[in-house]
């Protein structure tokens, strides 16, 4: 409610940021670190879905990356085998992946915390052979090559500098709808659900219900995710939506702060440039720093970034929320220097 | 394919990596009932040894004996390192914090062994000059019997520990309830350090173990990790026969699917039975009553 009371104030504000957003890729010109800004934008959505299944209900989901994974294998198969255009698979995946999450939900949201966390790494583990020993359908191994660039009228978004627009528009559409789902009604049932799941529902939230829905828009988030990921490097296998991917979203969460919107999106930056800003120090080095940050970020930052913003003043934390857009154009300015 | 010889070799075998899992789900599960936490470090706590095993072994040309009490010693210090780094500064969070902090350690000790070992797949020298012993016609690698051996030992003597001895009576009172324990006088953050340390013993035996019959490379430890919550949840999150069972149960079942029905999705089978126990059992075979432990 904050956030459009706010809104006329900052207005300014918003256009500053609309600029910067819009100027980004010629300022950044290197094109990869372009591209790399593009993956961190579809993190960003993967790790936004998470934020509503733990960062708002408190549930683990160890199986993003299989949702990731099944939006991705959604717009890649319907795209080579059947032609349909991004913008079909757009509106196809992301519900493909949240039937999965509704399929994988209703049977195992009765068990509670850790069981759940346990049920989640086997279906993703189970999604992720799937995916990689059935040949006939999803190629195996080889993966399915020769995805479509996006078309919208005259304009292709092939280059990476040209879709960074379109998955920067997909992220603000995914973050507004998370801010509106955090401050609806259902954002309020999850939370009572994170606090007390008894006491909710002694208060006549449907916890059930809840949970089953909060896990399918988690992994609708997934698959949108897992569709812009398909039509930006026109190729998908199996490896990529390992187990793993899925760690790597939970610590993005948690490093951004579980629970925050702006919080997620930084995160998920944070961590996709880390890594590639430590790669001097050549693969191996740069991984066992990033394991060593993560222990000492968990130490000594419990809420994560979000949380140590809240810390500094609520009234910070109160204004960080709706610049959640902003948060990733800042990081590549400091990468290019 | 059916005949009684076959099925016993089969038998064994799976009998023999169900008890390496069984070893790595004992580590995960002691754990998990002490202090609450999904430890995603627990196969790291198997390929360490692993690769020090084979260090010592073919590298340093050290005797079996005195290399294995050296493992059994740097696995006091990692137990020990590991409760004060990953666990001890968190422990009264959220478990979501505490199984993070876990997943940072792994990326960490994984990679760091990436560097001090390389990438190249190595085996330690065999334990036994011998290939494998003729049993009525099945024939058995020796140490497939040493593995099986020493779970049955340590199952003996992890009865006698929890059972018979006042140290064991601590850890299983910590466990039960923590303030309750403290204020009975019981040392709690002394017991949780000897808990890990053991935790971290027992992954280190099953490194040792292994490191004959198999390749150890630096990523070995994730696929034991996950097949040891396979085998902890099949056997009942937090329960210590459970565990156990559950190990042997995997390996045996994992090996005779990979057999009889397809060897590609030889892994799946461990997480169809994971999936399928959490739906219509989810307590495991001897499991705690599943409702959330604060």
């Amino acid at each position: 409610m904050s956030f459009k009371k706010g809104l006329p104030v900052k207005i300014p504000f918003y256009l500053a940021v609309a600029i910067v957003l819009a100027a980004l890729p010629m300022l950044i010109r290197s094109n990869y670190w372009v591209g790399t800004l593009n993956l961190a934008i579809i993190y960003s959505i993967a790790v936004l879905g998470l934020n509503i299944i733990l960062g708002l209900t408190g549930q683990l989901n160890i199986a993003q990356a299989a949702f990731w994974g099944i939006g991705a294998y959604t717009a890649a198969l319907l795209n080579t085998r059947l032609g349909w255009p991004f913008w079909a698979t757009f509106l196809v995946a992301p519900p493909t992946a949240a039937a999965f999450g509704v399929i994988l939900g209703f049977p195992t949201l009765k068990l509670s915390g850790r069981y759940l966390a346990m049920a989640t790494i086997g279906f993703g583990i189970i999604i992720n052979l799937i995916l990689n020993n059935w040949k006939e359908f999803t190629g195996g191994v080889d993966g399915i090559p020769g995805i479509t660039s996006p078309v919208l009228g005259p304009f292709r978004f092939s280059t990476n500098g040209s879709f960074y627009y379109l998955a920067l528009a997909c992220l603000i559409l995914a973050a507004l709808t998370q801010v509106k789902i955090k401050n609806s009604r259902m954002g309020r049932a999850f939370q009572a659900i994170k606090d007390n799941e008894l006491a909710a529902e002694l208060s006549g939230v449907d916890t059930f219900k809840y949970r089953v829905v909060a896990f399918a828009l988690c992994s609708a988030y997934g698959g949108m995710a897992g569709q812009l990921f398909a039509h930006r490097t026109k190729y998908v296998s199996a490896e990529t939506f390992f187990i793993d991917m899925s760690i790597l979203f939970i610590c993005m969460l948690m490093i951004g702060g579980a629970g925050s919107v702006a919080g997620s999106i930084v995160g998920a930056c944070l961590l996709t440039f880390i890594p590639e800003w430590l790669r001097f120090l050549q693969g191996p080095w740069a991984m066992a720093i990033f394991g060593l940050a993560i222990v000492v970020i968990m130490i000594f930052m419990p809420t994560g970034l979000a949380g140590l913003a809240k810390s500094v003043g609520s009234k910070m934390a109160v204004r960080l929320r709706p610049e959640s857009q902003k948060e990733p154009a800042e990081l590549p300015r400091e990468a290019s220097h | 394919m059916f005949d009684i010889t076959t099925l016993a070799q089969f038998l064994v075998t799976g009998l023999a990596m169900g008890s390496v899992y069984a070893l790595v789900a004992l580590s995960f599960a002691l754990l998990y009932k002490a202090v609450g936490i999904l430890n995603f470090a627990v196969g790291e706590s198997v390929m360490v040894p692993a690769f020090i095993v084979v260090i010592l072994l073919s590298v340093l040309r050290l005797p079996f004996l005195p290399a294995y009490l050296i493992i059994i010693g740097v696995m006091v210090f990692f137990g020990a390192v590991f409760h004060r780094t990953v666990y001890h500064p968190l422990r009264g969070r959220p478990f979501i914090s505490v199984l993070v902090s876990t997943i940072g350690a792994s990326l960490f000790l994984r990679n760091t062994s990436l560097l001090v070992f390389g990438a190249d797949p190595r085996v330690s020298p065999a334990l036994f000059q011998v290939q494998s012993v003729n049993f009525f016609g099945v024939f058995v690698p020796p140490q497939y019997l040493l593995i099986i051996t020493t779970l049955i030992i340590l199952v003996v003597f992890q009865y006698w520990l929890f059972e018979k001895t006042l140290l064991g009576k601590k850890m299983q009172a910590t466990a039960q309830d923590r303030d309750m324990a403290r204020l009975l006088g019981i040392p709690v953050d002394t017991i949780i350090l000897i808990t890990f340390i053991y935790a971290a013993i027992l992954g280190g035996i099953a490194g040792i173990l292994l490191a004959p019959i198999f390749y150890v490379t630096s990523d070995m430890g994730f696929m034991f990790a996950l097949k040891a919550f396979a085998s902890s949840i099949a056997g009942g999150l937090g329960s210590i026969p459970g565990a156990i069972v559950g190990g042997l149960f995997i390996g045996v079942v994992e090996l005779f699917c990979a057999a009889y029905i397809s060897a590609t999705y030889r892994d799946v089978f461990a997480f169809i039975i994971l999936i399928a126990v959490l739906l219509l059992r989810p307590q495991g075979f001897f499991g705690e009553k599943v409702s959330e432990k604060v």
